[in-house]
């Protein structure tokens, strides 16, 4: 059947209403703060052959190049011939699905009028799924926690509760993690249920036109900006700061070739598997590779397979980009989280106007802590994630504390309180940590928490994992600033005031007092060219000191009336910026 | 002589008056006075007072509704307020909560937070999450910052403590301290405004209500002040945006509660006219230039949330705007109106809205110069607007121009012919509101086919049946006045007042007693705000949820035997309603209780038609049919002049000064005795309607 434009809008259009519902039913009935508060999920719908056709407009970033591989994986272990109404498949297999243990996938096929018209698939980031918590000390997967195989979850509507009893006997909270699992089915239920009725209501037997349209206009979408691009190979490569308690030091290299409206994405050259939990399976690795493309170049487009589709992701088997079993993956984020960066850094000269600055806080932080309150005796398990600055574009300053690329909202202060024995003493923003720049970075943050007195016995504990990116304005890999702008500053971590490797799970004491830093994102031109009058209001919010203005801007600030001084900063912008001297 | 009861709903554009007396109701419109509002107050009244002399001498009450709150936001001309926060905390309405809003933005927008930086202050004090205070108030430290905002001429002080909510003592002791320190500086503390945990949101909606008060307190002095001198002599009523009313004191004390007063006032409007004809629950719709609003009403009570925001950079998405927590009805805001234009986007497919040309240029067809084409473009060249009566004629519209701005745009990228493309652009946003609808509705955990569509705004009733049938709503309810619905809500409301108690206790260990005690408590107070001899309701509901969630379900209660099994009963049935399955793993909490008094309803007699006779068709013209997906000629009716029962069979159009309803093949309408077209929505349409679709397609 030919669609016409119209048709083919109401239907597209109606497809990504049906899994944002799907999403709103999630939502409404999840227990774990990684969707209630991260989004850190997805919902999709697919055609009979597998092709992702919409997903949630609600999710992050990570899940952009995992979804449509995920699906195919559950068609391959359970063919169409295999499957009956009310039947769903899960698995938390990384390699299969979205890269660490802790993602459950459920997908159900869609029945009309006797056929398979269509799949959904939900993933969700859970709270626990057994093993070590939280930290990048493991060296395979067998300490990470319970693996689920790809398992009917229900067989024609039927639970198979042998899953669910493994399930509780190997994690921390089963009560949550069930709940989510159900929340997950309630998604799938909405979509199918909605899908039936956009069949019947337009008197389609598949979706098959409608896949075929919405693929081939977004592959074509995007395949128009990508020939606006100058042809050619652009490369980049950076070495992470050490991983601690990890010997290897991880090296990525990255090929960033536009051709004939593609873009091909080679990490020929990436170090191999690390015996550290920081390993990104092909699924994760391709997800943060393709989003900044789409985010630079066609971001309006709904997603879906065509919109994947003129980008490849290639990298050795067994590179720590492309890791096999039975490697480590738990804070596969941790490099995952850096791939805009390193392929913005690739692309700098190529489209200035389309990179940001580094985000301060990337790869993001990450905290989890966990143990048995004296109070009431009941176990707490308490995740958090703060954000580091925001990087400067060629249009603006950065935003101060503000999540990238990832997408995870704070979990207030009030509510971490009143779920774990712990007390804030500060979460406030760092002066002169946003990276100089005509456009100047978003600032840093500090937050420091302490480990309530009077709340632990001596069978009581608290214990857990702070993670960060242990990165700044020097070292291998700095927060970098873009097109001559300043590295972003700050990071750090402290306990009692010392300084401690991040990513390492811990036993904390009453009144231990723990204390980190995430930096600033990178400023974008040359600072020296800043307008004085925005680096005077900076200044006046506090946000710049007057050191800094002069230092890093060569705006010169009296500290008794905060005007500018112009005569010196003339005389102070004409001896040349550290950035341009630096590049010279 | 009359008893008058006056609504007066300030909106952006028009000032709209509704006086109910006698039996009958007097409507006003003039524009509205951005700067000094009372001015087109009194205008309005001045008109009305020609046909109603004495109308404020004789007035028993008038009610008020106005979008001066949110107007001070967005136009940035609040007070210089300054924050007051614990100790290492002041960041927090900066940081805000970390997140984007959309992850496909590179270059994302927010708005300036409104207080700025250097007027952020930081005190010692801290309590814990259960109340205690491990830090008192360091008071010498407040007098000192005091002093600072003395001498920087601060106009308003907002206060947010961490766990304030749990314990109020340090938040109400530096009140204290503030005002015999700062005696004319505006105060807001969070442990007032906003009760609740959260403090980014807690702090934006107290930092909104200190910036916004002095500006709103003034005004409505200024308003009650003049009322007086015009010889009214009783209560000056303020709606907030939960359909509650509240005197001008209550109302100056937490001006935020006000931000959403007008929707609100059109949702109780709707709601009324569902209860005179009986209608079950509703889908109140209300279609504008520039948006479309939908909201739930069941048993007379309108969905309701706490979440809300104001001044989004994208009016249409949420997480772009300073969020605030106030009672609220729970209304979807779409951005498909009149206005919105129709473009081809990258895909080669057709995209209608959000973008408005509002009312300069306006559409191509009001020949002001706008040159691309919007839904009313469309609506005109499917025949379901008429040139010559729009506005009842004093608003001359340009088809040709209309026809030229479609086949430029539209036709000419996709080879659709102007009819086409033009039935494509009513397609579209038709369905672009019944997609929003159906997530809203999901939301809500109902079921679309189950309710009535009732319709407002000038744009409303021409695609209100179309998009019921789109979401398989089987009737259509189009009230009188559809105008000055909001001004009109202003007097159907029923004064009540509403109070609430956060319990977070498990089902099962709730004492029972000690609930009613709370009930009566919360509702004795209210009760004290009703006129002496008004005969009270109340009306009283438990937020119930799975411990562990953050989303409760709201169960009605009016006491009995067994409470708890039936509330845990009501509990399961929703949440299977709502979600196709109950959980077995977790216990039911109760999250808060609920109750609103109110004065039992007076509905205001409001007579329908008048004629004696059926009304003939006043004319035929050809209309686009989109169930039938082709042009027919179809009769034109002059609204005003139907009977009281008259039946009338689609298609057909039935025209009237500010709105045209338009009817499809198979529908029916039927007009009440209280002047409401009345709908029936032809069944089974979907089935011709999509094979109709492709049928123009191919035209």
């Amino acid at each position: 059947m030919q669609l016409d434009p119209v048709t083919i809008q109401v239907l597209w259009q109606r497809l990504v209403s049906i899994v944002d519902e799907a999403a709103t039913g999630l939502i409404r009935t999840a227990y774990t703060p990684s969707v209630k508060e991260y989004y850190d999920f997805c919902c999709a719908v697919f055609d009979r052959n597998g092709n992702m056709l919409a997903h949630s407009t609600v999710t992050t970033a990570g899940f952009l190049g995992i979804v449509p591989e995920v699906m195919r994986n559950f068609v391959k272990f359970h063919p169409p011939e295999t499957l009956e109404p009310g039947d769903a498949i899960i698995t938390n297999d990384p390699w299969l699905a979205s890269g660490h243990l802790i993602d459950i996938s459920i997908a159900s096929p869609i029945f009309h009028r006797g056929q398979i018209v269509g799949y959904t698939l939900c993933i969700v980031h859970h709270l626990d799924m057994g093993g070590r918590m939280s930290t990048l000390e493991s060296k395979n997967i067998y300490e990470e926690g319970l693996k689920i195989p790809v398992l009917k979850l229900y067989e024609r509507g039927k639970l198979n509760k042998a899953i669910f009893e493994f399930m509780k006997a190997n994690i921390r909270v089963p009560d949550k993690v069930l709940g989510d699992v159900r929340a997950q089915f309630v998604a799938n239920h909405v979509c199918m249920r909605q899908l039936i009725n956009l069949l019947e209501e337009y008197q389609l037997e598949g979706l098959e036109d409608l896949a075929h349209e919405i693929i081939e206009r977004s592959d074509a979408s995007l395949r128009a900006k990508i020939r606006k691009l100058p042809e050619g190979t652009y490369h980049n490569e950076v070495t992470l700061p050490p991983i601690p308690q990890c010997p290897d030091r991880v090296r990525i290299k990255v090929a960033v070739t536009i051709k004939n409206g593609g873009v091909l994405i080679d990490y020929a050259g990436t170090s191999g598997e690390v015996g550290a939990a920081i390993n990104c399976v092909l699924n994760m690795t391709r997800s943060y590779s393709a989003y900044p493309i789409k985010l630079a170049l066609d971001p309006t487009v709904p997603n879906n397979d065509g919109a994947m589709r003129p980008i490849t992701v290639v990298a050795p088997v067994g590179s720590v980009v492309n890791c096999q079993p039975p490697a480590a993956t738990w804070g596969r984020t941790m490099i995952s989280h850096l791939f805009p960066e390193i392929i913005f850094g690739a692309l700098e000269d190529v489209m200035p106007e389309l990179v940001l600055g580094a985000n301060g806080g990337c790869p993001a932080n990450e905290i989890y802590l966990h143990g048995r309150r004296r109070r009431d005796g009941r176990s707490f398990l308490a995740i958090q994630q703060h954000s580091g600055g925001f990087g400067a574009s060629h249009r603006f300053d950065g935003y101060s504390t503000l999540c990238f690329p990832n997408n995870t909202r704070n979990i207030p202060i009030e509510v971490t309180e009143n779920e774990a024995p712990v007390r804030f003493l500060r979460k406030a923003l760092v002066s002169d940590s946003g990276g100089p720049g005509f456009n100047r970075g978003g600032l840093g943050q500090v937050v420091e928490f302490s480990i309530l007195d009077g709340e632990q016995g001596p069978e009581d504990f608290a214990e857990g994992s702070v993670r960060l990116s242990n990165r700044g304005e020097t070292g291998d890999f700095p927060l970098q600033g873009r097109c001559g702008g300043g590295n972003g500053r700050g990071g750090g971590l402290w306990l009692n005031d010392k300084p401690i490797d991040h990513g390492i799970y811990r036993r904390f004491k009453p009144n231990d007092r723990i204390t980190f830093q995430l930096g600033g994102g990178g400023g974008f031109g040359v600072a020296f060219k800043r307008d004085a009058g925005r680096v005077r209001d900076d200044v006046i919010a506090g946000l710049v000191s007057i050191e800094g203005a002069a230092r890093d801007y060569g705006v010169v600030i009296d500290p008794r009336t905060y005007e500018v001084n112009h005569a010196a900063t003339e005389a102070l912008r004409a001896r040349g910026c550290p950035a341009e001297r630096r590049i010279a | 002589m009359d008893e008058y009861r006056i609504g007066i709903d300030i909106g952006g554009t028009f000032t709209d008056f509704a006086v109910v007396g006698g039996g009958q109701v007097h409507v006003e419109k003039v524009l509205t006075t951005p700067d000094r509002p009372e001015v087109a107050v009194l205008d309005g009244l001045t008109r009305l007072n020609r046909a109603l002399p004495n109308l404020l001498g004789a007035a028993e009450d008038v009610v008020h509704a106005t979008t001066l709150v949110t107007n001070v936001v967005l136009e940035g001309k609040g007070a210089k307020t300054a924050l007051i926060t614990t100790r290492g905390f002041r960041d927090i309405l900066e940081i805000g909560r970390e997140v984007r809003y959309t992850v496909f933005d590179m270059f994302i927008r927010y708005p300036k937070p409104l207080v700025p930086r250097n007027l952020r202050f930081e005190v010692n004090e801290r309590i814990l999450s259960d109340g205690t205070i491990v830090e008192p108030l360091d008071e010498t430290g407040l007098r000192a910052i005091a002093a600072s905002l003395r001498d920087q001429k601060i106009e308003a002080v907002a206060i947010c403590f961490l766990h304030a909510y749990r314990n109020p003592e340090n938040e109400a002791r530096a009140v204290e301290i503030l005002r015999e320190e700062l005696p004319n500086v505006e105060i807001s503390a969070s442990h007032e405004v906003n009760p609740e945990p959260k403090e980014y949101e807690r702090t934006s909606t107290t930092v909104v209500d200190a910036y916004v008060k002095r500006v709103v307190s003034h005004y409505l002095e200024r308003l009650a002040k003049a009322l007086r001198q015009r010889d009214y002599r009783n209560n000056l009523f303020i709606m907030l945006s939960n359909g509650g009313t509240a005197t001008v004191s209550t109302a100056k004390r937490f001006p935020v509660q006000m931000l959403e007063s007008g929707p609100a006032a059109g949702v109780e409007a709707a709601s009324y006219f569902a209860m005179l004809a009986n209608l079950g629950p509703i889908l109140a719709f209300d279609m504008g230039g520039t948006t479309a609003k939908l909201c739930i009403v069941e048993d007379g009570k309108a969905a309701r949330t706490r979440s809300f925001e104001v001044a989004r950079v994208h009016r249409f998405i949420a997480g772009s705007g300073y969020p605030v927590t106030i009672p609220v009805y729970d209304l979807l805001e779409i951005g498909a109106g009149g206005g919105s234009i129709a473009r081809i986007n990258d895909l080669g497919l057709i995209e209608v809205g959000p973008a408005s040309a509002g009312s300069v240029p306006g559409p191509a067809c009001y020949g002001l110069g706008g040159e691309l084409p919007t839904v009313t473009d469309a609506d005109l060249v499917l025949g379901h607007l008429n040139a010559d009566y729009f506005l009842g004629g004093d608003m001359k519209l340009d088809r040709m121009a209309a026809e030229a701005a479609i086949a430029a745009k539209l036709g000419t990228p996709t080879g659709l012919s102007p009819l086409a493309a033009a039935s494509g652009i009513y397609q579209l946003v038709n369905e672009t509101m019944a997609a929003a609808a159906r997530i809203y509705v999901t939301e809500k955990g109902k079921a679309a086919g189950r309710l009535t569509l009732v319709s407002s705004g000038g744009a409303g009733p021409v695609h209100a049946v179309d998009l019921a049938r789109k979401l398989g709503i089987r009737k259509v309810v189009v009230p009188p006045y559809s105008g000055v619905m909001s001004s009109l809500g202003l007097l159907t409301a029923p004064l009540a007042f509403e109070r609430s108690r956060s319990i977070h206790q498990l089902l099962e260990t709730v004492d029972v007693e000690q609930l009613e005690a709370t009930f009566a408590e919360l509702e004795a107070d209210a009760a004290a705000l009703l006129p002496p001899g008004a005969t009270k309701i109340c009306e009283r509901s438990l937020d119930l949820r799975y411990s562990g969630q953050d989303y409760a379900l709201e169960v009605q209660t009016s006491g009995g035997a067994n409470l708890k099994e039936r509330w845990k009963a009501a509990f399961l049935a929703a949440y299977e309603a709502q979600y196709g399955t109950v959980d077995d793993e977790n216990p039911i909490e109760l999250a808060a209780i609920r109750t609103k008094v109110r004065q039992a309803v007076v509905l205001p007699a409001i007579s329908g038609a008048k004629a004696a006779r059926d009304a003939a068709p006043k004319g035929r013209r050809d209309m686009y049919v989109a169930n039938l997906g082709e042009v027919r000629l179809v009769p034109v009716y002059e609204r005003a002049a139907l009977r009281t029962g008259q039946k009338i069979e689609g298609p057909a159009v039935i025209e009237e000064r500010e709105s045209t309803t338009v009817v499809g093949d198979g529908d029916s309408v039927t007009v009440d005795s209280f002047g409401c077209l009345i709908v029936a929505v032809a069944p089974t349409v979907a089935a011709t309607a999509s094979a109709g679709e492709v049928e123009v397609a191919e035209a």
